[in-house]
């Protein structure tokens, strides 16, 4: 079954850290959003669902008699903007059970146009009997008429439903990526593999060597490709802003709920009690966003271009290095590294290893000093040993090539970024690029 | 007719890799370093019907687990393994358990994966259909436990004796040193050893 | 290498020549392989299997990769004591000595005997010249 993605990075699929805390995190924020659907749902239910039923269901039928007549006026917007609705209304006295009860009851839906709701309200007549509705929990409530608004219902429920179809598909994908191949079976005291057991995608005539689609799909500015760039910061922004987001949006329909009810003269403890920690998370959520936001500006953006990719062994090639943010910085170094990663799992461990077997230094410079709107550009020259060893990717093992950029900000926490290259391994007969 | 022999630095096979230490590659050992019969844990399993291989971290639970599988493979007595690694593993347990015979044993790694409610409801249903079960834990879980596993140096010895040779790159203080700082885990001690081996013999 | 699947006292044996002398190849270069299959007496294969994969080895789980397989079943080809079969090998992946990460191509063969027992030959081979890497912190 193919599950909906509601976004997905242009760039293709990349992790990095730990492939196991990766999913936690990002099975953690779709549940996050699940949760926030369900909230917001079940607080439009109760607003809206729930006693649009009771009137149709639990409301008992009665005849008024018309004894007043008025407009309801509502005021929307600020102070600056307000505008207003009139809806008319009447009031009733109509037997409730043993009792008589007296009380207002709208006769038409809100209307922008007044004119149009004295109109309403001039064809009914004082001593006028009315079919009505009453509820026999609270007889002072009567409405005169029943039903369903069923575009009120689509509309309500629009965004609880985003939330919980965005929320709910994450989370399944998440729990679905978990495992992509069949299990092993150690019945005979080998292991038989499963040659079409499905990996990471290959280039097409390069078996095993990763698919580098994705990383020339961007055209530089100055050279040839933009490299795309392998780390999680700008997706924890974006994850810790939407979750602060959506998560302050209920905070705020339940204290403007709170609120009202205060206004009223009631206090409902429950909801208070409920909204305590809603509150500490949100305020924390909005801490931690602005924290980051305030780190990744104040370090700012990295761009790497290339002059050609894939790259080859023995091939040398221009990269262009475009470093953004304000004040000082140590150091920036920028290195060509080749990793290794394995990852191995059994019983209920999971562990990957990476360890970097090369590494070679393509420009380092220091005391930098940047001001808003400019960036610094340095330009240097990547040789890629003639032996060198071309990219693969398999399941549980990859060896992967990556120009790394290294800085030091005097007043920032230091940073990595990494940049993922492919490296082809040389055509038999082609000579050396 | 000779096989053509490639120079021996281009063939050396570090005996610490995964494909020489995982489950079923090396039988089953107790603490003591000697080979530990599985006819131990299926005179248990005759006796319970349902039992467990207890103990910490790398410590041989599921190399057990696989010598047993082997053995019931090799008595043809039906079997199915299920190693608890990811969520969808579960689902797979669940959707053995349901479509199961009585008269197949079902083998599980890795059974505090399940959480209590889906652990107590699974053991359930095997007790009603009449199925044997074997199951590897770190912590005892209420079934009777068939073996305990620990690690200790003369397992590690034994173990590393059982590997490929190691042409004397590795000595008894190497063993000594990895498991003083691994502890019972042995999993991360024979990973420790890998990284002894592989660095002396690109030195030689 | 080859192995046993379980301590049986009878020793199979398959012996494998290839066509470059130091089993060293280029990619996309042909490869042909010739075996000599030894059996303990009244033993019989009822089939076999050849193939020509690539596998890793080292600290993570083992991946392998197929690049050609044959699964013979036909009593004659079987029971027969030599075999041989050709390839062009592939453009990647190159044989690799990594730290924690090797790449080793070889050649298999599976012989498989009544009652569910079977025997496997790998005879590995170099594909490429790609250089060990160094253990990180030596040159």
């Amino acid at each position: 079954m193919r599950l909906p993605r509601f976004f997905s990075k242009k760039r293709g699929h990349r992790r990095t850290g730990s492939e196991v805390w990766g999913s936690v995190g990002e099975a953690i924020f779709h549940a996050t959003l699940m949760v926030a659907g369900v909230a917001f749902g079940g607080l439009l239910l109760t607003g809206i669902a729930v006693p649009e039923w009771r009137i149709n269901h639990d409301f008992l039928e009665s005849r008024g008699t018309v004894v007043g007549k008025g407009l309801a006026r509502r005021s929307t917007g600020g102070p600056a903007a307000s505008r207003a609705s009139w809806q008319a209304s009447v009031r009733l006295r109509y037997p409730a059970g043993a009792e008589a009860a007296e009380a207002w009851a709208f006769a038409g839906p809100q209307e922008s146009d007044r004119a149009r709701a004295l109109e309403r309200l001039d064809r009914l007549k004082l001593g006028e009997e009315l079919v009505c509705w009453y509820d026999p929990a609270r007889p002072a409530q009567v409405v005169l008429s029943r039903g369903y608004n069923w575009w009120m219902w689509a509309l309500t429920l629009l965004l609880p439903g985003a939330l919980l179809a965005f929320g709910g598909a994450g989370l399944a994908r998440s729990l679905g990526r978990w495992g992509r191949s069949e299990e092993r079976q150690a019945a005979t005291g080998q292991r038989p593999r499963d040659p079409l057991a499905e990996g990471p995608a290959s280039t097409t005539g390069h078996p095993a060597i990763p698919s580098c689609e994705d990383l020339v799909n961007s055209p530089g500015t100055i050279l040839r490709y933009r490299l795309p760039i392998e780390s999680p910061e700008s997706w924890t922004l974006l994850g810790l802003g939407l979750f602060a987001v959506l998560w302050n949006t209920v905070v705020a329909l339940l204290a403007v709920n709170a609120g009202l009810d205060l206004l009223g003269g009631r206090i409902d403890w429950l909801l208070l009690a409920v909204l305590v920690p809603f509150v500490v998370v949100g305020v924390a959520g909005v801490v931690a966003f602005t924290r980051s936001l305030v780190l990744a500006t104040a370090v700012g953006t990295t761009q790497l271009e290339i002059s050609a990719h894939p790259l080859r062994p023995g091939g040398t090639y221009e990269a262009l290095l475009a470093q953004g943010g304000t004040g000082a910085f140590r150091d920036l170094e920028m290195s060509l590294e080749l990793e290794e990663r394995a990852t191995f799992r059994q019983g209920t461990d999971t562990r990957t290893e990476r360890l970097v077997v090369w590494k070679s230094p393509l420009g380092s410079w220091q005391g930098l000093q940047l001001s808003p709107g400019t960036r610094f550009e340095a330009r240097a020259t990547i040789h890629v040993p003639a032996a060198a060893m071309h990219s693969f990717a398999s399941e549980h093992n990859a060896v992967h090539w990556r120009i790394v950029i290294r800085g030091r900000p005097t007043r920032w926490p230091a940073f990595i970024r990494t940049f993922p290259v492919v490296v082809f391994p040389q055509s038999p007969g082609e000579p050396a690029a | 007719m000779p096989p053509n022999l490639l120079p021996a630095d281009r063939r050396r096979s570090n005996p610490f890799a995964t494909r020489h230490t995982r489950p079923g590659a090396v039988p089953p050992l107790d603490p003591a370093g000697a080979p530990l019969r599985v006819e131990v844990v299926l005179a248990a399993l005759e006796r319970h019907r349902r039992v467990a291989i207890v103990g910490p971290h790398g410590t041989g639970k599921s190399t057990l687990l696989a010598g047993l599988a082997a053995s019931l493979a090799a008595d043809r007595q039906p079997a199915e393994v299920v190693r608890l690694r990811r969520r969808r593993d579960a689902l797979r347990l669940i959707g053995m358990v349901a479509r199961g015979t009585a008269d197949t044993t079902l083998l599980v790694d890795g059974w505090e994966r399940l959480g209590r409610p889906m652990a107590v409801l699974i053991a359930a249903i095997v007790r009603l259909q009449g199925r044997r079960m074997v199951v590897t834990s770190h912590r005892a879980n209420g079934m009777p436990v068939a073996v305990r596993t620990a690690g200790t140096l003369p397992l590690l010895t034994a173990i590393v004796g059982r590997l490929p040779d190691h042409g004397g790159l590795i000595s008894g203080d190497d063993l000594s040193d990895a498991f003083a700082r691994h502890g019972e885990n042995l999993r991360d001690a024979l990973g420790d050893l890998y990284d002894r081996y592989e660095l002396r013999s690109r030195r030689s | 290498m080859t192995h046993l699947p379980d301590p049986v006292r009878q020793h199979p044996s398959v012996t494998v020549q290839f066509c470059s002398p130091d089993r060293h190849y280029e990619p996309l270069q042909p490869i042909a392989v010739r075996y000599v299959v030894e059996l303990p007496s009244g033993q019989v294969a009822r089939a076999v299997e050849r193939s020509i994969v690539w596998y890793t080895e080292g600290k993570g789980e083992e991946d392998i990769g197929v690049h050609s397989f044959e699964r013979l079943t036909d009593r004659v080809t079987a029971e027969a004591k030599t075999g041989g079969f050709e390839s062009r090998l592939p453009a990647s992946p190159l044989s690799y000595e990594g730290v924690i990460v090797k790449i080793r191509w070889c050649v298999r063969v599976r012989l498989f005997f009544d009652a569910g027992r079977d025997f496997v030959s790998e005879h590995v081979f170099d594909l490429g010249h790609v250089p060990a890497a160094a253990f990180p912190g030596r040159p």
